[in-house]
C-alpha cells in the first residue's frame, strides 16, 4: 500500500528525536531482559533461541512506523542497543556494533520505499534486513565456520524470527498504538490538511 | 497593528489533523505590554492550544496546520505547563536550572550564583540545590518550573493551569510567587480555579465551546454582564458555588439528606459499620506511610480525605484496596480482611470495594467506551438486550451518550474522568473509593460528577474520596478526615449537616470547626 | 546502600567516560576480528582482571556479576563446537561432529563474547550516565539534541516503572483474567505494553516541548556552555597506557 499523501515536511523535529530515543530506551531495557527469554527457550530444541532473536531488531521498525521520518529507524536501533550495553547487558558493548549494522539494515529498506510505505510487508522486510545485518557482523565475529546445514538452519530460523517479530509484531503493536490516538500527535502533517484551512 | 502590543494574532485559523472541523476560525487577539490576561472557557474550548500558538510552541515545536493574516510574538517568553512531571529533563534541581543557563550560554562560573538567586526568588529553599526533582512535592515542582522561567528573564509569561494538581497551600504559594514577580511583565493565564487570581488579572477573555471569543473586558464587568454565558457553558466564576448551592438541584439533594439524617439519628445504635479499622498501617516497601489509630465508616457516609501533597492520602486508599502491604485490624462488614503481608504476597482485592484511580488513562483496559463500562469485575462481558439497555442508561447518566464506539484514550479529559468512574462502579460495590475525581474539570463537569457520586451514596454506598477542593468538603462530604505526614490526625462531621461546620485552612492544612 | 554502590571509588571512575567508551569500542574491534584462541583467552583474562581489580566491588558481588557470563559462554561456544566445520575429527554422533578446529573456534567465540561482556560491565559499573553524555558533547562533539534526548529519557524511566505498578494494580482490581496459551500471553502483553508505550510517547513529546520552551535549540552548539565540564586528565593517560599494555601483553604471550 503506497501512501498517496502529497509531499510533507520530513525534517526531524526535536520532539521526534526525543520520542525516538525514549521508545528506544524502553526497548533497550526489554533487550536486556530478553536475554533471559533467549536462555529459557534455548533447551527446547536445537537453536530454538534463534526464534526469539527478532526481538532485538524491533526498535527500528517500531520507531519508523510510529514517526514515519527518515533516520529514526537507525537512531532507534542504535540507541536501544547501546542502552542495553550501557546498563551492563551480559552481551556487552558488542551490541553497540550490532546496533549500527542492524539499524542500517532496516533504514535502507524504508529509504528504498522513499519513506512512504508503512505496510506490513515492508516492515517485515525491514526486520529481515536487520537480521541480515546481524548476520554480516556474525560473519566477522567468526560464526561462518558452521557446517553448511547448520549455517542455513540457524540463520533461517533467525530470518523467520526477524520477519515475524521485528516486522509483523512491530506492525501490530503500532496499529494498536494508533487506535489510542497517540500517533496523531507525532506524524508529519499532510498538505491536504493545510489546504482544508481555507474551507 | 497596535503599537504597544507585545503579542498579537489576526484571523487565526487552526485545525488538528484528522479532525472534521476547525478549532479556531478567524480568531484575533491583542495583548498590550504589561497586561495580565486570563483566558476563561469550558474544558476543551482551545485555551491551551491558543497559548501555544501565541508563544510559538505551535508550530515551532508541535506541527499543527494553521494560518493567519498577521502574527506578532515576543522573542522573550516563558511557559509553565499544567503537569509538574513533564516539564523537566534533568534528574536534579540544580541541573535543571543549569540546563536553562546552558541554553543561554551563561558562563559556568556564574551558574551557581544565578541558580541560587532564582531559587530564592520563588521561595524554594533547599539545603542543597543538588536534590532529586522526584523527591519534591508537586507544589515545589511548580515553583521550580517558575524559577527556571525567571532565569530566562522573559517579557511575557504564559501559565497553563499551573496549580491543577496542587493542594490549597501550594496553590496560594504559587500565585503569591507569581504576584511577586509580575509587576512589569505581560502575563497570559489559563486557569479553572480562579479564586486566587481575580485580583491579579486586569482583563478576562471569555471563550465558548466552539473556540470563539464571546466577551473581553475587565473582570468584574465580565462576571456581571456575562453571567448568563458563564452559567450556560459551565465555567467557573467567583460565586459559582453560592449559585449552585441555591439551585433547585442541590436544594433537593440537601432535603433528601436531611430526611435521611433524621432517620439515621433514630437508628444510630443499630447501625453496623461497613469498615472498621484499628491500628491500621500501610507500607511502601518497608516504610510505614500511613497509620490510622482507629476509625469506622458507615453505609451512606461520604468521607472526604484532605491533606497536603504527599501526606499519604492515595497511600491510604491503596492500603484499603490491599495493593500495599498492611497490618492491623481491618474489617469489612464485620469480617476480617486477609491482608497483604510479607508472607502472603498474593494480593486479594476485597470485592466490596470499587476504586477510581488518580490518572484515568491508566484505568482503561478495553478498546471502546461500551466495552469499558460493560466489563464488570466478574470479568464476564455482559451480553443480551437487557444489559445493553443498562449500559446505555449508564452512559446517559454519565453524559457519555453517543461516544460508545470511541477508544477511551480519544476522549477529552473530563470525559475520561467520567468514564473511569462509570466503569469502576458498574459492579455495584458497596464502598466506592475515589482519588481526586474532580481535578482539572470545569464547573459543569464537577457538579455532574458530584451529583453522580451523591446518587451512589443515596443508594446506600459508602463514599471515600480524596480531594483538595474545600467546597466539596463543605457541601457534599458528611465527614472529613485530615491526614498529615502519614497520620490520621483528625476526623469530624462536615458542615453539610449545618450543625458543626468545618473551615479548611491553607496555613496548617487542617480542618477546623467554624 | 544499593547493590550498585561500589566499595571504593577507583581511578577508573575518574577516566573521562566518553574516552573510556571510545577506547573500549576500539578494543572491541580488536577482539571481534581476532581468530586466535590463545589471544582470545588472554584478552578475556585481561578484562576479567580489570573487572576484579579496578571496579571497586567486593569479591562476592563481582562473582555474582560474573555469573551470567557463564551462560553466555556456553550458549555461544557449544553449538560451534558441536556443529562447526573441521578436518581433524575427534568424535561424531549423528549430526554432531566435534573436530579440533570446531572445538577451538567455539572456544574463541565464547571467550570473545565474554570479553565484550566484561568490557561492557566495567564501563557500566564505573561511569555516570550524565557525565558520559556531557563528555560526549564536549570532547566528541556529539550534537546536544542527541545527548539531552538520552539524559531526559533516562530521567523518565522511573516514571515508567511507577506506571507499570499502577497498571498491574488496575488489572488486579478490575479482575482482568486472561485466555490460556499464546492468546493469553498476547492479551497480557498488550494490556501492559500499549498504555505504557502510549503514555511514554506522550510524555516524551511534552518534555521535548518544555525543553524547547526553555530555549533549547536543536542546531547551535558552538556557544553552548556546560554546567559539568569534562576534560582529559592524567587518569586518561593512565587508562590508555594500562589498556594498551595489557592487550599488547596478551598478544605477545599468545604467540
Ligand atoms: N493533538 C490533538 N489532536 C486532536 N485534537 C486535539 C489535540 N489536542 C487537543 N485537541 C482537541 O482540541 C480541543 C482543545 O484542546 P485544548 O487542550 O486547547 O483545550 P482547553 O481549552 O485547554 O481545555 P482544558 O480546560 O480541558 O485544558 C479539545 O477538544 C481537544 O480534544
Ligand atoms: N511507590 C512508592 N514508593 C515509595 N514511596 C512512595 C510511593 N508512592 C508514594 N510514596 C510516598 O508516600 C508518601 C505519601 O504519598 P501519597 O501519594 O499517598 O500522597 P498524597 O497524599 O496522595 O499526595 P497528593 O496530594 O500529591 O496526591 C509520599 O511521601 C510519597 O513520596
Ligand atoms: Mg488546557
Ligand atoms: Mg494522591
Amino acid at each position: 500500500m503506497l501512501n498517496d499523501q502529497e509531499k510533507v515536511s520530513k525534517a526531524l523535529k526535536f520532539s521526534d528525536i526525543l520520542i525516538t530515543v525514549m521508545v528506544a530506551i524502553v526497548f533497550g531495557l526489554i533487550y536486556k531482559f530478553w536475554g533471559s527469554v533467549y536462555g529459557v527457550v534455548s533447551p527446547l530444541f536445537l537453536k530454538a533461541d534463534q526464534l526469539t532473536y527478532g526481538m532485538w531488531f524491533i526498535a527500528g521498525p517500531i520507531a519508523f512506523l510510529l514517526i514515519r521520518k527518515p533516520g529514526v529507524a537507525l537512531l532507534a536501533e542504535l540507541a536501544a542497543s547501546s542502552v542495553s550495553a550501557l546498563i551492563g547487558s551480559e552481551w556487552g558493548i558488542q551490541t553497540f556494533v550490532y546496533g549500527i549494522v542492524q539499524g542500517l539494515g532496516c533504514e535502507i529498506i524504508f529509504a528504498l520505499f522513499l519513506y512512504r510505505n508503512y505496510s506490513l510487508i515492508v516492515a517485515g522486510v525491514a526486520g529481515l534486513m536487520s537480521g541480515v545485518g546481524s548476520f554480516v557482523v556474525d560473519l566477522a565475529y567468526g560464526y561462518a565456520n558452521y557446517e553448511l546445514w547448520m549455517l542455513v538452519y540457524k540463520y533461517g530460523l533467525r530470518m523467520i524470527s526477524s520477519f515475524v517479530i521485528a516486522g509483523v509484531f512491530a506492525y501490530l503493536l503500532v496499529r494498536a498504538l494508533e487506535k489510542t490516538g497517540v500517533t496523531k500527535l507525532i506524524r508529519p502533517v499532510s498538505k491536504s490538511e493545510y489546504a482544508s484551512l481555507n474551507d | 497593528m497596535n503599537t504597544n502590543a507585545v503579542v498579537e494574532v489576526r484571523n487565526l485559523r487552526l485545525k488538528f489533523p484528522g479532525e472534521a472541523s476547525l478549532m479556531f476560525k478567524d480568531l484575533s487577539i491583542t495583548v498590550p505590554e504589561g497586561q495580565k490576561v486570563l483566558l476563561l472557557g469550558p474544558s476543551g474550548c482551545g485555551k491551551s492550544t491558543l497559548l501555544q500558538v501565541l508563544s510559538g510552541i505551535i508550530p515551532n515545536s508541535i506541527e499543527v496546520p494553521l494560518k493567519y493574516d498577521e502574527i506578532q510574538r515576543s522573542a522573550s517568553w516563558g511557559f509553565v505547563f499544567q503537569d509538574p512531571d513533564t516539564q523537566f529533563c534533568m534528574p536534579y534541581v540544580d541541573e535543571e536550572l543549569a540546563f536553562v543557563l546552558e541554553n543561554l550560554s551563561v558562563p559556568r562560573e556564574q551558574m551557581k550564583e544565578r541558580i541560587h538567586q532564582a531559587l530564592a526568588s520563588v521561595g524554594l529553599l533547599l539545603e542543597d540545590p543538588h536534590t532529586p526533582i522526584q523527591t519534591l512535592s508537586q507544589g515545589m515542582k511548580q515553583r521550580l518550573a517558575l524559577a527556571s522561567i525567571l532565569l530566562l528573564e522573559p517579557d511575557v509569561i504564559y501559565l497553563d493551569e499551573p496549580t491543577a494538581l496542587l493542594d490549597p497551600e501550594g496553590t496560594v504559594e504559587i500565585w503569591n510567587t507569581v504576584k511577586s514577580i509580575a509587576s512589569s511583565k505581560t502575563i497570559i493565564i489559563v486557569e479553572h480555579k480562579i479564586d486566587q487570581i481575580v485580583d491579579l488579572v486586569d482583563r478576562i477573555v471569555l471563550f465558548n465551546h466552539a473556540g470563539e471569543i464571546i466577551a473581553d473586558g475587565v473582570p468584574h464587568e465580565i462576571f456581571q454582564k456575562n453571567k448568563q454565558e458563564l452559567v450556560q457553558f459551565g465555567i467557573w466564576y467567583p460565586e459559582v458555588w453560592e449559585d449552585y448551592l441555591s439551585s433547585d438541584k442541590y436544594q433537593a439533594l440537601q432535603q433528601q439528606y436531611h430526611a435521611e439524617l433524621a432517620l439515621a439519628n433514630e437508628l444510630e445504635h443499630t447501625r453496623e459499620p461497613v469498615i472498621r479499622l484499628q491500628e491500621f498501617s500501610g507500607f511502601h516497601g518497608d516504610v510505614r506511610k500511613i497509620h490510622v489509630p482507629e476509625a469506622v465508616l458507615y453505609a451512606g457516609e461520604w468521607l472526604a480525605i484532605v491533606g497536603s501533597n504527599g501526606a499519604g492520602k492515595s497511600t491510604f486508599l491503596q492500603s484499603l484496596m490491599q495493593l500495599l502491604r498492611t497490618e492491623g485490624l481491618y474489617q469489612i462488614e464485620g469480617e476480617q480482611i486477609v491482608q497483604t503481608t510479607k508472607r502472603i504476597r498474593k494480593q486479594i482485592v476485597p470485592s466490596q470495594l470499587a476504586f477510581v484511580f488518580q490518572n484515568p488513562e491508566m484505568q482503561f483496559i478495553t478498546n471502546s467506551v461500551n466495552e469499558e463500562v460493560s466489563f464488570s469485575s466478574s470479568n464476564v462481558p455482559l451480553s443480551g438486550n437487557d444489559s445493553n439497555g443498562d449500559i446505555q442508561a449508564l452512559l446517559n447518566k454519565f453524559d457519555l451518550a453517543g461516544l460508545g464506539e470511541r477508544h477511551p484514550y480519544q476522549l477529552s479529559m473530563g470525559q475520561k474522568r467520567r468514564l473511569s468512574i462509570a466503569s469502576s462502579i458498574f459492579g455495584g460495590q458497596k464502598i466506592v473509593l475515589l482519588d481526586e475525581p474532580t481535578f482539572g474539570q470545569d464547573a459543569r463537569n464537577t457538579f455532574a460528577i458530584l451529583e453522580m457520586i451523591e446518587g451512589l451514596r443515596l443508594e446506600g454506598a459508602a463514599i471515600v474520596m480524596v480531594t483538595h477542593d474545600l467546597h466539596i468538603v463543605q457541601h457534599y462530604a458528611t465527614r472529613v478526615w485530615t491526614i498529615s505526614e502519614g497520620q490520621l490526625i483528625d476526623s469530624r462531621l462536615s458542615g453539610r449537616g449545618g450543625t458543626n461546620g468545618v473551615l479548611y485552612t491553607a496555613e496548617n492544612n487542617m480542618a477546623l470547626p467554624c | 546502600m544499593g547493590f550498585f554502590t561500589p566499595q571504593r571509588i577507583t581511578w577508573l571512575y575518574h577516566v573521562n567516560p566518553a574516552f573510556k567508551f571510545i577506547v573500549f569500542v576500539l578494543l572491541l574491534c580488536v577482539a571481534l576480528i581476532n581468530r586466535n584462541f590463545e589471544f582470545a583467552l588472554n584478552q578475556m583474562i585481561v578484562y576479567l582482571l580489570v573487572l576484579i581489580l579496578f571496579c571497586g566491588y567486593s569479591w562476592k558481588k563481582t562473582a555474582l556479576l560474573l555469573l551470567p557470563f557463564l551462560f553466555v559462554f556456553m550458549s555461544t561456544a557449544t553449538s560451534m563446537i558441536l556443529f562447526g566445520k573441521g578436518e581433524h575429527m575427534w568424535w561424531t554422533w549423528g549430526l554432531i561432529r566435534i573436530s579440533e578446529e570446531s572445538f577451538f573456534r567455539g572456544m574463541v567465540l565464547g571467550l570473545k563474547t565474554c570479553s565484550c561482556g566484561m568490557m561492557g560491565m566495567v564501563f557500566a559499573l564505573t561511569s555516570k550516565p550524565i557525565l558520559f553524555f556531557y563528555a560526549l558533547m564536549q570532547q566528541f562533539r556529539m550534537p546536544p539534541k542527541f545527548a539531552y534526548s538520552f539524559i531526559a529519557s533516562i530521567r523518565m524511566l522511573p516514571m515508567i516503572m511507577d506506571e507499570f505498578h499502577i497498571r498491574s494494580n488496575v488489572l488486579k482490581i478490575r479482575g482482568k483474567r486472561y485466555a490460556r496459551g499464546v492468546k493469553g500471553w498476547y492479551q497480557r502483553l498488550s494490556q501492559y505494553a500499549i498504555p505504557l508505550l502510549a503514555q511514554s510517547i506522550r510524555r516524551a513529546q511534552r518534555v521535548a516541548v518544555a525543553m524547547e520552551a526553555k530555549r533549547f535549540q536543536m542546531s547551535s552548539s558552538r556557544s553552548r556552555t556546560y554546567y559539568y565540564t569534562t576534560s582529559y586528565s592524567r587518569f586518561d593517560a593512565a587508562f590508555i597506557a594500562v589498556m594498551l599494555f595489557l592487550v599488547t601483553f596478551a598478544f605477545v604471550l599468545s604467540d
